[in-house]
């Protein structure tokens, strides 16, 4: 498998022929780079597409799924525009096989297409767990790839009411049984499931999520990030399993088949519902890069520029790719990562691949941005009312000194309000970050992570961004340096020796000072002054916020 | 008319030389200079500020240009006759133009000269110098909304409705603008958003205007420098997906919806987040309080136009304008603060290098006839576009660039990025004559010095923020032998044997500007001198068909002519549409932030106004902001071990200069605030780039990493990329 077919050639000097296969949103990010390309006829662009649709965002199924947005939100490039600009596109043909020899892509309608440089872009699938009563409708893992039916949805017929909100298909079969307000049973806690199961709950409808371990989000979160979610979800409306082993589904006969009826855990819990969605996590397509010989280990491999291990006239993009450098296997031979599973990579690879492809056909030499830096993934929930976000290396023990000298743990903690934000420094630099209920946080502690920047040397400075005093001026408005007039940039201290002076009214502040003769905004409190000072020169006890209207000037 | 102390006897009514909100004043004779009275006019209501206030002072400053200064064989700029200067300047430009060719001589222009002085400037080069090598400092201004507004609406006047109109807004989204610091009377006009609760400031620092938002008066978001065109796709990407959006508006006056939404697509909120710092919930809130109705304004400023991605941001704030139905709607609108004084005519009668009077382009073969006519030379004598200001200015002393150059009313020392480069490149010309009425750093380094009237010493028009032509009137002769510039040029064509007539007079110069604007998309040739004199709020466009017979009854106080407020009924476009245009932000790399790098961001204070030249020579502003300040978060300061008072030295790959540290918990963590009034070694200008958006070449003003730390210190250059 690890031999390539053939020598590795010279790549062919002008990528004249690119193909793409798969156009899901990050090949159609990449034809979107390509496009000026082709349009000036320097190259030509075929694209394999296995589903019917267009590409269309994947990220925003979910809330198609609960009818919070139309299908039009969904679309996300201009296949007509793209054709217009000459690009071959062939939705509902899948690539069944690359003959890497002849550099040539055969597709499902037994045609033969051939490259000068070729794009993976196949995504991934969802996982389908072995639960009893849903034998075989699963991947099957001997399929050959041409059987892309029996790859992706298994041979045996789904039982109504089991989806694992993949595409649009998925999203419409949730659509309607949460229109009739139908009960959801969610089966995993990832983002995915998490997001899926607010949202269900958000439109009003009955759910449950089922999942293994104490907490949700387990891969991202860090215990009590965890427990903070789970309790957030809980406030929501959401039943939430937790340490449950889902065994198998329940289902009623009904006279158009089986039908979905509740989940079955090994501590016997029955959780009833009138849908099943399966969250169980994805795994990359790489069938048709195993058949053509390509390396790959959770997917396809590739080197940090995308190009395929071993074959330089071949990349993948998005979430069938896993980056590696060669030879970057470990003592067991297997090579560890995976995809990041999320969009924003994906798209960042499809754009770095396409303006290169680009400038090798048109003759230049590509843009040097150095390898990308590789940065820890990000991740969000999508969910009203919940805010949850982090990303890197969270789940560190302060205490564990033994660990890593260098690193440092800091979090601010209040379940009572529903904050809790958690920051991991290695060297002073931001390594991983929780922010559960605390947006101004999350968000800027999403640029720290993404720009791998050192935090403040009081972390407490991030911890407490959302705190309701955080955003208030230094300067109070007794403080005689404070600015009254911002138009004649006039302090309150001025004010107060103007009155001393013996000004008696706004005008007259105007006239000794200039306070109060721009904007007009700052008149009032100019009065305010006036008032406070006249009540200290008429020597009463009263402190400046109990001026004596009857001792003001009139 | 000549200007002598015996002709001024009483009041004289104009308006303020600083910025483009151009506050009315009444100055009053007192010896050599005025006194300036503020007055009632409804931009400014009666009201001033600081630099207002003391305006009069730039009259007398001590190193004021009294007489021509030529440099002499040891090197010294010394007074000369004009007679001698003049000849000088001629015999120089005809030897560089003899030598190298017309395009070897350029001209720099000043969004602060009158309407007049800029006609005639572009005139200038068009017809006397016969080069195409002209633009203006307003290239580092308006230019993104500019290219913005002239491709989606079909014209670009700053704010198509009247400044009054914001009074009675319930909402307005205010971008990248700080009118606190830049134009402090313009607030009495956001109040009224603000009591309802509904000013919405994007910024990255907590500005004097964001503090506003304060206690209730709205929202300020802070994004990450940079970052705005995505915030602003996100923001329509909630008002399409919530169904917010005004279909109604969108299918009877515009084009391009499907493209749009298409594009914002790709920008949900959560990842809108991701990369502006900005939570998820406030745009969801900010997008839903736009959408609310009942008055609502989109308005943008320097800040969100002058990156590389200036005009594409623009255009995301005009994408949201329309699909929210704003534009063209009474009590709602799109527009963005002009900030230079005449910063609004200056940019439309052919001081741009693609550009003839009247807004027209220079590449269209009947504005090129039509103008031919107007100065009665052969159209296909006319060169045809030039170099916008980076390029032309980078080509200085190159071979094929510039060997002489003409500044107009500009410091580009100071105003221009990557100063450093401006300051090698002016060195390295055969000739650099400056007209300016201080000796500012640029006419430092001048080979001729001619000394020129300013704002109280002269008469003319300048085309407020609002597209309103205001009457500048003199109040005091000028001082020695300064001369406006009219005289200057109308001199130069003589000396120059060029065709065409020069009149000096500005109300004669206006009326060929009129005359050469009609059709245009900025037609002022309905207006003179005589007409504005009468007191009446003249709005551009304003043919001469809706100007009534002279003598009929628009001399009331108060009567307005021509068009107060665009796009009513259609859009100047074929079709008659607005055109949503799709833009796509280029994804950059964050910029990096350890050691002390940070991302720099530049602007205004209250005090100065942009190069400095004149305020920095007033004594009371130059002691309220004696130096260069740089502002920084305590916490980002703590982590550099640096305290407020320090000294520090910010440096860029392309210099560095010295800067007193000034703490604020307004700033972003990432991000230090560098205004940029000051020259030497504060010019901030030294350490920006001269990257330029590929449309309308605005540089990159706000968006620069740098790396603060203590002076002196020997740190090395490597932490820069």
């Amino acid at each position: 498998m690890n031999q390539p077919v053939r020598p590795p050639a010279p790549a062919a000097a002008r990528p004249s022929r690119v193909v793409l296969v798969g156009y899901g949103p990050v090949g159609a990010r990449f034809v979107e780079g390509l496009l000026p390309a082709v349009a000036a006829g320097s190259m030509t662009l075929t694209v394999l597409g296995a589903e019917a649709e267009d590409a269309y965002n994947r990220v925003l199924v979910g809330e198609y799924a609960v009818g919070r947005t139309d299908r039009q939100r969904l679309e996300i490039t201009d296949t007509a525009a793209a054709r217009a600009a000459g690009v071959t596109i062939r939705t509902a043909e899948a690539a069944v096989a690359v003959d890497r020899y002849r550099q040539r892509v055969r597709t499902g309608a037994g045609d033969h297409v051939p490259y000068d440089r070729l794009v993976l872009a196949t995504g991934s699938r969802a996982n389908v767990p072995r639960l009893g009563g849903l034998e075989g409708v699963g991947r099957v893992p001997s399929a050959p790839p041409d059987a892309t039916g029996d790859l992706d949805r298994g041979r045996a017929v789904r039982p109504r009411g089991v989806v694992t909100l993949r595409d649009l298909r998925d999203a419409e079969t949730v659509r309607e049984v949460v229109g009739t307000r139908g009960r959801v049973v969610v089966l995993g806690a990832g983002v995915l499931g998490m997001e899926i199961a607010l949202a269900v709950r958000d439109v009003g409808a009955e759910v449950s999520v089922v999942h293994t371990g104490e907490t949700p989000m387990a891969g991202t979160l860090d215990r009590d990030g965890g427990r903070m979610l789970a309790r957030a979800a809980r406030r929501a409306g959401v039943e939430v399993h937790a340490h449950a082993v889902a065994e198998s589904v329940s289902l009623r006969q009904t006279g158009s088949g089986a039908q979905f009826r509740g989940l079955v855990c090994a501590d016997g819990t029955f959780v009833g519902g009138d849908l099943l969605l399966l969250s169980c996590g994805v795994r990359p397509r790489t069938e048709l890069a195993e058949a053509a010989g390509l390396d790959t280990e959770f997917g396809i491999l590739v080197e940090p520029d995308l190009r395929c291990w071993g074959d330089p006239d071949v990349f993948a993009v998005g979430d069938c790719a896993q980056v590696a450098a060669p030879g970057d296997r470990g003592p067991d031979g297997r090579v560890g990562g995976a995809p990041s599973g999320l969009l924003a990579p994906g798209w960042r690879q499809a754009e770095a691949l396409a303006s290169r492809l680009v400038a090798e056909a048109e003759g230049r030499s590509p843009v040097d941005r150095g390898p990308a830096p590789r940065r820890p993934h990000v991740v969000m929930v999508k969910a009203s009312g919940v805010d949850v976000v982090a990303g890197g290396t969270v789940d560190v023990d302060p205490w564990d000194e033994a660990v890593d000298g260098a690193r440092e743990v800091s979090q601010w903690l209040d379940p009572a309000r529903g904050r809790y934000v958690r920051t991991v420094a290695r060297d002073g630099v931001l390594d991983g970050f929780v922010a559960v209920g605390a947006p101004r946080a999350g968000a800027e502690l999403t640029l720290l992570l993404e720009r791998g920047a050192e935090l403040p040397e009081d972390p407490g400075v991030v911890l407490r961004l959302d705190s309701a005093h955080e955003a208030t001026v230094s300067s109070g408005p007794d403080d005689p340096a404070a600015t009254v007039c911002w138009c004649n940039g006039v302090p309150a201290g001025t004010v107060t020796e103007a009155a001393a002076a013996g000004a008696v009214t706004v005008e007259d502040v105007g006239r000794a000072t200039r306070a109060g003769t721009g904007c007009g905004g700052c008149r009032g409190r100019i009065a305010e002054l006036l008032s406070c000072a006249a009540g200290a020169q008429a020597g009463t006890t009263h402190g400046h916020d109990h001026p004596d209207p009857v001792l003001a000037p009139a | 008319m000549t200007i002598t102390s015996a002709t001024i006897t009483s009041a004289t009514d104009t308006h303020c030389p600083y910025c483009a909100l151009q506050c009315g004043m009444r100055l009053t004779p007192a010896g050599r200079t005025v006194e300036v009275a503020p007055r009632e006019f409804p931009t400014n209501r009666g009201g001033l500020c600081r630099k207002g206030w003391t305006a009069a002072e730039v009259l007398t400053v001590g190193d004021r240009v009294t007489r021509p200064l030529v440099r002499d064989a040891d090197g010294d700029l010394v007074a000369a006759t004009w007679e001698r200067a003049l000849a000088v300047v001629a015999d120089g430009l005809r030897d560089v133009r003899r030598r190298h060719g017309a395009d070897a001589v350029g001209v720099f222009g000043g969004g602060g000269l009158t309407n007049e002085k800029a006609y005639h400037l572009g005139k200038f080069a068009r017809v006397a110098l016969g080069t195409s090598r002209i633009d203006y400092n307003g290239r580092f201004c308006m230019s993104s909304a500019a290219a913005a507004a002239n491709r989606a609406l079909g014209v670009d006047r700053g704010l198509p409705f009247p400044v009054t109109d914001l009074d009675a807004a319930s909402t307005i989204l205010l971008l990248g603008s700080n009118p606190a610091a830049t134009m402090p009377p313009l607030l009495s006009h956001l109040q009224g958003a603000r009591e309802r609760g509904g000013l919405v400031v994007v910024d990255p620092r907590r500005s004097q205007t964001a503090e506003l938002t304060a206690e209730g008066g709205g929202t300020h978001l802070a994004p990450a420098p940079g970052t705005d065109l995505v915030l602003l796709l996100g923001l329509t990407h909630v008002v399409l997906a919530e169904g917010l959006a005004d279909e109604a508006y969108l299918g009877e006056r515009t084009e391009g919806l499907r493209e749009l939404r298409l594009s914002v697509n790709a920008w949900w909120p959560e990842r809108v987040q991701q990369v502006t710092g900005v939570p998820v919930g406030r745009i969801r809130d900010v997008a839903r309080r736009l959408a609310a109705g009942n008055g609502v304004y989109v308005i943008t400023g320097r800040g969100v136009e002058q990156h590389v991605d200036g005009t594409d941001t623009a255009t995301a704030a005009i994408n949201l304008a329309l699909v929210l139905g704003l534009v063209g709607r009474p009590g709602s609108g799109y527009g963005t603060l002009t900030g230079q004084g005449n910063g609004q005519g200056g940019r439309e009668h052919g001081q741009k290098c693609d550009q003839l009077p009247g807004y027209r382009s220079i590449s269209d073969p009947a504005a090129r006839k039509h103008m031919a006519g107007v100065w009665g030379v052969a159209a296909d004598e006319l060169p045809g576009p030039g170099l916008p200001a980076v390029e032309l200015l980078a080509s200085m002393g190159r071979p094929g660039g510039v060997r002489a150059l003409l500044v107009h009313g500009s410091n580009v020392v100071v105003s221009a990025p990557d100063a450093g480069a401006v300051r090698a490149g002016l060195g390295g010309l055969d000739l650099l004559v400056v007209c300016d009425f201080v000796l500012s750093e640029t006419a430092e380094l001048a080979d001729v010095v001619l000394p020129v009237t300013q704002w109280a010493e002269e008469e003319g028009t300048t085309t407020s923020l609002e597209g309103r032509v205001l009457r500048r009137r003199a109040a005091v002769p000028p001082p020695g032998e300064a001369r406006s510039d009219l005289w200057v040029l109308a001199e130069l064509a003589r000396l120059l044997d060029a065709p065409g007539a020069w009149p000096t007079e500005p109300a004669q110069v206006f009326d060929e500007l009129a005359r050469a604007s009609a059709g245009g998309p900025a037609d002022y040739s309905g207006l003179s001198h005589r007409l504005l004199d009468t007191g009446v709020a003249a709005y551009w466009p304003c043919p001469a068909h809706v100007i009534p017979e002279p003598g009929s009854r628009v001399t009331v106080e108060g009567d307005v002519v021509g068009t107060p407020r665009l796009f009513a009924d259609r859009f100047p476009r074929p079709g008659g549409r607005a055109r949503l245009v799709p833009v796509t932000p280029v994804v950059r790399e964050p910029l990096g932030q350890r050691g002390g790098q940070l991302t720099m961001i530049t602007g205004r204070l209250l005090e100065h106004y942009q190069s400095g030249a004149q305020t920095r020579r007033v004594p009371e502003l130059l002691a309220a902001q004696p130096r260069l300040t740089a502002e920084l978060h305590p916490a980002t300061a703590s982590r550099l071990r640096l305290v407020e008072g320090d000294e520090v030295s910010v440096r860029s790959p392309r210099g560095s200069v010295r800067a007193r540290l000034r703490l604020s918990p307004g700033m972003r963590l990432d991000t230090v605030f560098l205004p940029f009034h000051y020259a030497g070694a504060e010019c901030t200008n030294l350490l920006t780039e001269a990257a330029v958006d590929p449309v309308s070449r605005m540089p990159e003003f706000k968006r620069t990493l740098v790396v603060v730390g203590p002076p002196d210190d020997e740190a090395d250059q490597e932490d820069l990329p």
